[in-house]
């Protein structure tokens, strides 16, 4: 997730990272991490807070000013067989959810021209 | 590519109940867009641009899938995934070669093929649902997933900044970041073969240079790292059909 500023939207956080801001922490299926002082009361998060929290890395490049905050680490690389439901982009630019295909079973193909 | 492969499957399986959704992981879209086009999909036919399905899927190379029950649930994690027996596999290499070309076909021709169990594991998921032999408990499924250290998810950060850069500045500022997102997840192919073919295919090229071979940005290629991982047989996460 690029960053301009060390700070998150939490909705936005949330569609990127299935983790959600809850009273009783960060969430993400039924798993919630206490996290104080991570929420900054106006919808927005603090992304040190969240990387210390969650084992995210942040990364940051000096010379455009820009952070990365990678995926959680120290587990496995899927945190729950729940599929991420990101918003994609189909061929022709519309947007394309995963979740529109409910009630179908999906194979999800990664091909590329490399 | 087996865009066609994909999307024979597709009308094949459809009426069953089966969606094949191709994705192409490619930063410039114009270069998959050619291939989508020859393909005329009927599937969702997407383009991930920022790769984020490598990192919610777990995808590191391609081609890769995931299988999604009706209830947006993964029953099967990221694995290789072929429907179709590669022609590569079976050429004759002749001896006239140069040699880097020929070791490289050597290997290639060494690469896995799981086409034959892959499709009958599908058709039985397609046809039995949950009672699939192939259905993988949620906890079984996270548990194939692979691990994720903190290099590995500093991987993942470090390449989407290089992303960031080629986009916004361009080539040069990404590479100092796609060097270290390469030596941090060397096993992540999607990382290393996005990164090179911005620097081993030639300007006036029609198609990507699939071939990738030593250049004087990168420390690795594809020969030289496939032999560095043992070879062939070993560049793909094979699928555990057992």
């Amino acid at each position: 997730m690029i960053l301009d500023s060390p700070v998150v939207d939490a909705g936005t956080f949330a569609e990127r990272t299935g983790w959600v801001a809850k009273p009783e922490g960060l969430c993400k299926a039924e798993m919630c991490v206490p996290a104080p002082g991570a929420d900054r009361g106006d919808g927005s998060l603090d992304v040190g807070v969240v990387a210390d929290r969650l084992r995210m890395p942040l990364l940051h490049d000096d010379s455009y000013n820009i952070w990365a905050l990678g995926p959680e680490s120290g587990g496995r690389a899927l945190a729950s067989a729940e599929a991420a439901d990101p918003e994609l982009i189909t061929v022709d630019g519309n947007p394309f959810k995963l979740s529109s295909l409910h009630g179908r079973k999906v194979l999800l193909v990664a091909w590329a021209s490399w | 590519m087996s865009l066609p492969g994909w999307q024979a499957l597709h009308a094949e399986l459809s009426p069953q109940g089966l969606t094949v959704v191709t994705v192409a992981l490619d930063i410039n879209p114009d270069n998959s867009r050619p291939w989508i086009a020859a393909a005329a999909p009927t599937h969702p036919s997407l383009i991930d641009t920022t790769h984020v399905t490598d990192e919610l899927f777990g995808f590191i190379n391609v081609p890769m899938a995931v299988w999604i029950d009706e209830q947006g649930m993964l029953v099967r994690p990221a694995e290789q995934a072929a429907v179709e027996r590669s022609p590569l596999r079976d050429v004759e290499i002749p001896d006239n070669l140069p040699d880097r070309l020929h070791q490289l076909l050597t290997e290639v021709k060494q690469i896995h093929d799981p086409s034959d169990d892959y499709r009958a594991a599908l058709v039985d998921w397609v046809a039995n649902g949950a009672s699939s032999r192939f259905v993988l408990t949620p906890d079984e499924v996270v548990a194939r997933s692979g691990d994720r250290p903190m290099d590995h998810a500093r991987a993942a950060a470090a390449f989407e900044l290089g992303q960031h850069l080629w986009r916004t500045v361009g080539n040069d500022a990404a590479i100092p970041w796609w060097r270290e997102a390469h030596r941090l997840f060397p096993d992540n192919w999607t990382y290393k073969r996005q990164a090179w073919t911005f620097v081993t295919t030639p300007p006036d090229a029609t198609e990507p240079d699939l071939i990738q071979g030593p250049n004087d940005v990168y420390e690795g290629n594809w020969l030289d790292d496939v032999l560095a991982g043992g070879g062939g047989a070993n560049y793909y996460r094979r699928p555990d059909f057992s």
